[in-house]
């Protein structure tokens, strides 16, 4: 028997739980989960799948049995975790007539001892590169880029695995996946890159993937950066679709978008969907800076592929999930999880949930959602481990004058400008000129008074742009977007060590 | 729902922050503040209000300048322009706030106009020096913004309240 989860801990009994009481603890969860009551939402049935399991396994005076013995064996005192903390914005609700909105804080915390000295381990990487060098990145683009490939490899170990794939309208691996030892000729293959042809991101993504996936082990950290700096035409489903099997597999895809003229959305995309990241690199230099660091991050890796599984009771929407910390992104749900990808050793996640919950509700406890964060450990021996968060508010007739937590508002208030620039580009989408001019405006208004002035003008000139030509330019709508995503990082809760 | 201040958009309760205009939604509810400003204009001062946009043909503004015990009314023409008039200058304001103390607060000689569309009022800046307020906010140069019922303009340091009649 090889149990991925600990069943006390997914039915929130004890270890010396009665079987009655495990019977009430399952009938009770079955109830919220259950998919006939949930069937747009598929985290609770994810949740639902668990929980019976871990209801027939401790149901059962054999299997029960059997699994203890196998835990008490395997459990070492060196196993590490990591814990998962829910701050509501209100704890108490006023009970109204009409729906309302409520706000959810999820942090996950890695073991406190993961940055002792004596227990600090790198983690090895298996890391694949999948570089664009079309014709438009002639010039400073490429050789930003391969001096930052360059200072990739010096930075790794010989025991991290590098493999790197170019790509145009096709695709050639120059460097199979491979242990870094011979580095001079690592750095060789990649001074070779020439820039010529057009930009066809699913060849290019397709091998990477395929030559991560040699290597690819629970151990690792299995990721893949793919860097662009322009448009794909007609093999965006593809893309998304092997990301989709990517995530799935336990590889987490980054994309870099370089210069103006490539599709921010579907970057976004690929990122949200395997838990990496996707940022807007201005300037060829900004190429150095950005790998150094994102590779410096994920060799600091505690847990890798986190993921999040929201399981709303019935009456309760899950309407935003936002990662606030480390790297703001928004994110999606896939499969009833939503990935997060790692959880560094020095740096907590902090994920922002947006609900929307029903009217008339009685006054009293009630729950809303339950949470459940899944992550491997690197370091442990029996590496996945599960924690579970049941929120429970309370409603009352009276109204809350509580002060909201600070860390929640602050973030809400910096989330709510990404959201202004997020529905001027969706009235500008939808063709409504008035509308996108009037959100830019006000977008711009908002982040003069955050003393944001540069960001402002820029929002301005868009504003302008659209009252004449019904469109936003190319570099605003990126600066605007990952700019204002930035101004999240001030706030953010994660960096507890920096 | 809420009642966003700023832009009149309803939000749902339980929002923290307008979805339309990403104002604050705890500074003071709508009803309340309309309240308040009946009781006390003077305290006005960086506080968003409420009142009426519409503006009708017979109606006219009146303009309490701080400090000024006199109220000012004002005629008000299809474009209105506010400043400080200057011998030297092509241009002079239909507005002249040289005798409230302009020049030391800071007043542009072109600050700002105050315009009519049908049935609203507009107050733009004109690119002035020292910015022009309107409830606190700064205004984006050439950006109009509509003036309701017992707005708190600040024209440099030069701080106005207006009401309909």
């Amino acid at each position: 028997m090889n149990f991925e989860f600990d069943p006390y801990r997914v039915l929130g009994v004890s270890l010396g739980a009665q079987p009655e009481d495990i019977k009430k603890a399952y009938r009770n969860l079955a109830r919220r989960l259950h998919p006939d009551t949930n069937q747009n939402n598929p985290g609770a049935s994810i949740q639902f799948k668990d929980v019976t399991t871990a209801y027939e396994l401790l149901i059962d005076p054999d299997r029960r049995r059997a699994y203890d013995d196998q835990t008490r064996r395997r459990k070492t005192d060196d196993e590490m975790y990591f814990t998962l903390r829910v701050t509501p914005i209100a704890r108490r609700l006023t009970a109204l007539p009409e729906p309302q909105v409520t706000y959810l804080l999820a942090e996950l915390f890695p073991d406190p001892r993961a940055t002792e000295t004596e227990t600090k381990r790198e983690s090895r990487l298996n890391l694949t590169l999948v570089l664009d060098h079309s014709n438009s990145m002639a010039g400073t683009r490429l050789e930003k880029l391969k001096i930052a490939a360059h200072q990739l490899v010096d930075q790794m170990s010989q025991t991290d695995i590098l493999s790197v794939v170019i790509f145009n309208d096709r695709a050639e691996v120059i460097i199979p996946a491979t242990y870094v030892k011979d580095k001079p000729a690592l750095k060789a293959k990649i001074s070779m890159m020439v820039a010529a042809g057009g930009t066809e991101i699913y060849h290019g993504l397709s091998k990477g993937v395929e030559q991560n996936r040699t290597y690819l082990g629970p151990r690792l950290v299995n990721h893949v950066i793919l860097l662009t700096d322009g448009h794909t035409f007609g093999d965006q489903e593809r893309c998304l679709e092997l990301a989709q099997t990517a995530a799935k597999e336990g590889i987490s895809i980054s994309a870099l978008g370089l210069g103006h003229d490539w599709n921010d959305q579907f970057l976004d995309s690929i990122a949200s969907k395997t838990g990496g990241t996707s940022e807007f690199i201005n300037s060829p230099s900004g190429i150095v800076r950005f790998l150094n660091d994102h590779v410096k991050n994920l060799a600091n890796g505690f847990a890798e592929r986190v993921r999040l599984s929201v399981a709303t009771d019935p009456d309760v929407q899950l309407e935003l999930a936002f990662r606030i910390a480390p790297n703001p992104q928004p994110l999606e749900q896939e499969n009833g999880y939503i990935a997060l990808g790692s959880l560094q050793a020095n740096r907590s996640i902090a994920v922002l949930l947006q609900f929307q919950l029903p009217g008339e509700m009685q006054p009293g406890y009630r729950s809303v959602a339950r949470l459940l964060a899944v992550g491997d450990v690197l370091q442990n021996r029996n590496q996945t481990m599960q924690e579970v968060s049941d929120i429970e508010l309370q409603v009352s007739s009276e109204a809350n004058h509580d002060e909201p937590p600070s860390v929640i508002l602050e973030a809400l208030s910096k989330l709510t400008l990404y959201r202004l620039q997020e529905r001027a580009q969706e009235a500008v989408e939808a063709g409504d000129v008035h509308e996108a001019t009037r959100r830019l405006e006000n977008l711009a208004t908002r982040l003069l008074a955050l003393g944001q002035e540069e960001l402002a003008g820029q929002a301005l000139s868009e504003a302008r742009r659209v009252a004449h030509t019904r469109d936003l330019s190319d570099k605003g709508r990126k600066t605007l977007k990952y700019q204002t995503r930035h101004l999240l990082l001030s706030s953010s809760t994660g960096d507890s060590s920096e | 729902m809420k009642l966003c201040p700023n832009c009149g958009t309803l939000n749902r309760e339980g929002m923290f922050f307008c979805e339309e205009c990403g104002q604050d939604l705890r500074e003071g509810n709508a009803t309340l503040s309309t309240k308040e400003f009946e009781e006390r204009p003077s305290d006005l001062a960086s506080r968003a209000t409420w009142g009426t946009a519409s503006f009708g043909k017979q109606q006219s503004v009146i303009v309490h300048i701080r400090d000024v015990a006199e109220p000012i009314k004002l005629p008000i023409a299809d474009r209105t322009i506010v400043g400080r008039a200057d011998e030297t200058s092509v241009r002079q304001p239909d507005f002249d706030l040289t005798p409230h103390g302009a020049l030391e607060k800071g007043v542009s000689r072109i600050h700002a106009a105050i315009e009519r569309s049908d049935d609203t009022l507009t107050l733009v800046d004109m690119g002035s020096s020292n910015g022009t307020y309107l409830n606190g906010q700064r205004l984006l140069p050439d950006q109009p913004r509509v003036l309701r019922d017992g707005d708190e303009i600040r024209f440099g340091k030069l701080v106005a309240h207006i009401y309909f009649k």
